[in-house]
Parts: structure tokens; sequence; C-alpha cells
């Protein structure tokens, strides 16, 4: 395994260049490959400096932290529940961030678009309280002396039903611009594609994963259940409790920046678990490179494909991802 | 030697008490074996002798230590449990599996220390499972699985060794190997060994010690010569049975049983 870890995540990393060159150069205005490293080496035309650096570095940038965010989100999800079809999308993560974000644009948003610079920052941070109160509810309304796995993922899918019927009373009393705007941005879209925007998530991501990262060993205990977790030493609450909050704020930033995006917490670890077997210690960076790959080629693709009408990266990741799981289905017995 | 006994324990699941004012004192350095009907409370009071469920009242001393009341890696050292048909996720090797075991002994990170190394070897070899380290554990048979973790649990480097029905699912040869195993661990480690097992000729055969165990309470315990009879096992479990002398191992076997009318 370890050996195909090295291989898979060489191959992942060419594939993560090769996705950021392409994105790079697509757009209403084509770039060419080595006119994007000419850029970056200094010594592009200003036109292909401002438009690099200003409009396409920092949607990159954001992908990639919203792929590997939501990747590695859902991987925790995964192995603290041990049920593969854990990601924030099913644990209804993302709609308590959209309802959020819904009654920020019906209540404080009035003209559509109007964005001055407090607007910018607070509705990111709608949109992350939003996940992180629904995180504590679900957390609430599952407990019972303690969490059951099952439990915890069936009252997530409750949670989520109730707060999507929500969104939708609510949306309905949006007036038709805000309301299209609500649906874009429900479907994942990558909005926020500045620099404010990227400084100001990219700390709490950068603390977060690498948080998990020292948790990769809890993280393959956990894997094993309850009982074997606290034979082998480990308070299996408390440390789910932590993991989940975690996965929770990772989703919240996630979706601040990029909107529900659904399903893309579930395949990147269900591939990374196909590459690299069970151990966090290769599943977690290989999850987060496949999920960083997906987003930001799901973006390239629906930014150009048809111009100029442009689909939410969420929505081509869900295009992707259903067929994957129709084979997937089609396979086992 | 660590010592391991209940005293005055209650265990119950929400309301429904199964256990009432148990007081159990496991001979250290023994194989005990813990029979009884379904339903008995076995599996329940073995989990809470290990601080895998609550007592609601009583105590369980490991040591001298409430075992509730002890930090849970501290006691990962000094005993080791089993629970019953644990899963691996899928794609996890024998190797690494039974290094899991060493996570009471590890620091947050799970750095491998030569001494790691060494306990994972023996596990290795102690339970045969040498030449399929690196196998996937979802690829191996009952029996091979049922080793793997055994091993897991052996690596954990503790005096008290705690299965629940080690032997199910698994067919009568990889059952006394399993057994077998057992009773090396016991004789050349002396390490207290405590097991739930459903066929009383098995835990005649292996353990030193039985507790036969009806609505919770403890009907007798002793040794297989002072259990199994034709007068406690009709009141444990309501059978009418022949005992006889097993000729090959000398102890106490059932040749035959029938249902009370």
């Amino acid at each position: 395994m370890q050996a195909r870890f090295k291989w898979s995540t060489l191959i992942l990393l060419v594939l993560l260049v090769l996705s950021c060159l392409i994105s790079l150069n697509l757009g209403a205005v084509s770039i060419k490959p080595w006119e994007v490293i000419h850029t970056f080496l200094g010594n592009g035309s200003d036109k292909q400096e401002l438009i690099l650096f200003q409009f396409r570095l920092p949607g990159i940038i954001l992908a990639l932290m919203v792929g590997a965010g939501m990747a590695i989100s859902g991987t925790i999800l995964q192995s603290i529940t041990r049920n593969e079809l854990a990601d924030p999308g099913i644990l209804g993560i993302n709609a308590g961030s959209g309802l959020a974000v819904i009654i920020y644009i019906t209540f404080f948003q009035t003209a559509a678009g109007g964005l001055t610079l407090v607007s910018t920052f607070i509705l990111p941070l709608f949109a992350f309280l939003g996940a992180i109160l629904t995180g504590v509810l679900i957390m609430f309304l599952a407990w019972k002396k303690g969490i059951d796995s099952i439990r915890l993922i069936l009252v997530g899918i409750g949670v989520n039903a109730g707060l999507s019927a929500f969104i939708i009373a609510f949306q309905l009393r949006l007036d038709p611009h805000d309301f299209v705007k609500a649906m874009v941005w429900l479907s994942g879209d990558l909005w926020a594609k500045q620099w404010p925007y990227v400084w100001a998530l990219l700390p709490w991501f950068i603390v977060l994963s690498l948080f998990t990262l020292l948790k990769t060993h809890t993280l393959n205990i956990l894997n094993l259940g309850t009982q074997v977790t606290t034979a082998l030493g480990i308070r299996s609450l408390r440390e789910r409790i932590i993991l989940l909050i975690t996965a929770v704020a990772l989703a919240g930033l996630s979706v601040a920046a990029g909107g529900g995006i659904a399903f893309l917490g579930m395949i990147a670890p269900h591939i990374s678990r196909r590459l690299v077997g069970p151990r966090h210690q290769l599943l977690i960076p290989t999850a987060a490179l496949i999920g960083a790959i997906v987003l930001i080629m799901a973006d390239a693709i629906g930014k150009n494909v048809l111009l100029p009408t442009q689909i939410p990266a969420g929505l081509i990741v869900s295009l992707v991802s259903v067929p994957y799981f129709v084979i997937l289905l089609m396979k086992t017995k | 030697m660590k010592s391991l006994s209940a005293e005055q324990l209650t265990i119950g699941y929400e309301e429904r008490i199964i256990v009432q004012n148990l007081n159990l004192d496991i001979k250290p350095g023994k194989i005990t074996a813990i029979i009884g009907p379904n339903g008995c409370g076995k599996s329940t009071i073995l989990k809470t002798m290990a601080r895998l469920h609550p007592a609601s009242s009583g105590a369980v001393y490991l040591d001298g230590k409430m075992i509730h009341k002890t930090p849970t890696k501290e006691i990962a050292k000094k005993l080791a449990i089993l629970p019953q048909s644990p899963e691996a996720p899928d794609g996890l090797t024998v190797f690494e599996l039974i290094s899991y075991g060493r996570t009471p002994h590890q620091s947050g990170l799970s750095r491998l220390t030569q001494h790691d190394q060494t306990m994972i070897e023996w596990a290795l070899d102690v339970t045969g499972l040498k030449h399929l380290q690196n196998q996937p554990v979802d690829t191996l048979s009952g029996g091979q699985r049922q080793r793997a973790w055994i091993a897991m649990s052996i690596a954990q480097e503790t005096d008290l060794l705690l299965l629940d029905e080690p032997t199910t699912y698994l067919d009568l040869a990889h059952q006394l190997e399993v057994l077998h195993l057992l009773e090396k661990l016991n004789r050349d480690d002396k390490r207290t060994i405590i097991m739930v097992i459903h066929d009383l000729n098995q835990a005649a055969r292996f353990a030193h010690q039985l507790v036969a165990l009806k609505q919770g309470e403890i009907v007798k315990q002793g040794t297989p010569d002072q259990v199994i009879n034709t007068e406690i096992l009709r009141q444990v479990f309501n059978i009418e049975t022949d005992i006889v002398t097993d000729r090959r191992t000398g102890k106490p076997a059932m040749l035959s049983y029938e249902l009370i009318k």
C-alpha cells in the first residue's frame, strides 16, 4: 500500500497541476499554458497578469481548498460513523448552511447583488454558522447517553429533510432575481473567487487539515468500532465528538465559499479507499487531492462548456458522481 | 499478577436490570469460562468487567482500583478485551490490525518502536499468521480472521485477556485451534483469560474455573468437576444430561442431553 500510495500521490499531483493549468487556460480570455508559465515567471503582459493573478488564481486556490475540505470532512464522517454513505450533504450540514444563507438574503440583503464590503464577509459567516449550528443540532438530537453511529446518520437525514423544507419555504418568498441567486448558491457555485475570501478562509482550512492529520491514528482505531476503540484505551465518545466538530467546521468553511456541493464528500473518500486502502495516514491526503482535482475540473468545465452561461461547479460534480455510483452499485453483488 | 473482581455489581440496559448484586472473583493466572443460557447476562458481565459497559451500582476492581473510574488508556495496558464478531474495514492488512493493538503503549502519533515491532512479530508467530501478515483481513477465512483479532488483543501486552464468544461461527477444527492458542497463552505467559463460551464440553476441557450463570445470578462457580454435573446443568439450562469422563482429557463431558418436560 505504501508503494501504491507513492504512485497514486505522484499521479494525482500531476493531475492536480494539469487541472490547474487547464483551469488557468480556459475562460472568456484564453491564456496558453506556456503563457501561464511565462506570466508566473513575471514575463506576462499586464492583461495576462490581471486575469491570472486577480481572477483565475484565487478561484483555483478556493476550489482546491473547498474540494479538499469537503473530501476531508467526508472522510472523517465516514470513519467515525463507519458508514460509507455519510457526508456533509447527507447529514444536513450543507442544508443548514444553505438555510442560513437564504435567511440572510431574505432579511438582510435588500437589493440583489448589491454586495458591500461588509456583506461580502457576512454571507460566508452566516453559511459557516449555519453549518456549525446544524452540527450541534444533530449531535443534540442523536445524543442518548453517547452517540450511536446509525442514530447520528438517521437524525442527520431527518434534519436534512426538515431544513430543505424550510429552504423551499423561504425561497418562495424571495423575488425572482434573489431566487435565482439562491438557487445558484445552493447548487454549489464557487462564487467567492477573490483574494479577500481566500485569505479569510485559508488559515482555518490549514489549521483544521493539520489537526485532522494529527488524528489519523485515532481515526484508524475508530474505524474498528466503539467497543474495540475503548478496549484499545481510546476515549471513543470524546474523540468522535472532537472529530465530528472538525468535520462540520471543514464542511462549514467549504460551504461558505462554495455553496452546497453535493456528493464530493462522499465520492472522494470512496475513490481514495479503493486506491490506497483504509489507513488514514494515506487516505486523508489522497482524498484531499481527489476532492481538489474533481472540483477544479468541475469548475473549469462549468465555466466554459455552455459559454456564456456558467454552470455551478456543484452541478457538474453531481453529474459526474451519479454515474460513478450507478457503476459502483452495478458492480457490487 | 493483576486481579479482577466484581463487588455488588448491578448492571442494566435502560430501565431493565440484567444483573443484580453480583460478586465475582477471577482467579489470576487461570482460564475462566462463563457459561449459561442465552440472555443470562454473560456478555454483559464480561463487557462491564472490562469497562465497555457502565455499572448501575457496585464496582469492578482491577488491581484494587475501580475500573469505571480509571483512565481508559491505563486499563488498556493491563486488560485486553475482544468483543464478539468485530469487523475490520476492507483492505486493512493483518499486520496493520495487529499493530493497532499497540495503541495503549503509544503516544498520539503512531510511530512503532523496536519493542512494538517485537510484540507484533511475536503475536504473528504465536497465532501462526506470519505468512498472511500482508493479506487484507477481509480476505481471510473465519478461523484466520478470529486469530488475527486475537493477535491484535495479545499484542496489547496485557496480563488479562477477555474474550466474548471467541469460537462463534467457526467450525470444529477452527474452534479447537483458537482454544489451543488460548491454552498456550495461559500456560506459557501465565495470562489470565476469561471467556464467554457456549460449548460446555469445550468449557470443561479448556477452563480451570467455570462460572455458571442463570438470569444474572451465579448458580455455581468452581472447577469443571464441581460445575459440570447433572444437578447444576438441570438448574442452569433446564436440561437433563448424561455426564461422562472424557478419556482423552480426563475432564467431565456431556454425552447426551434432553429438554426437561
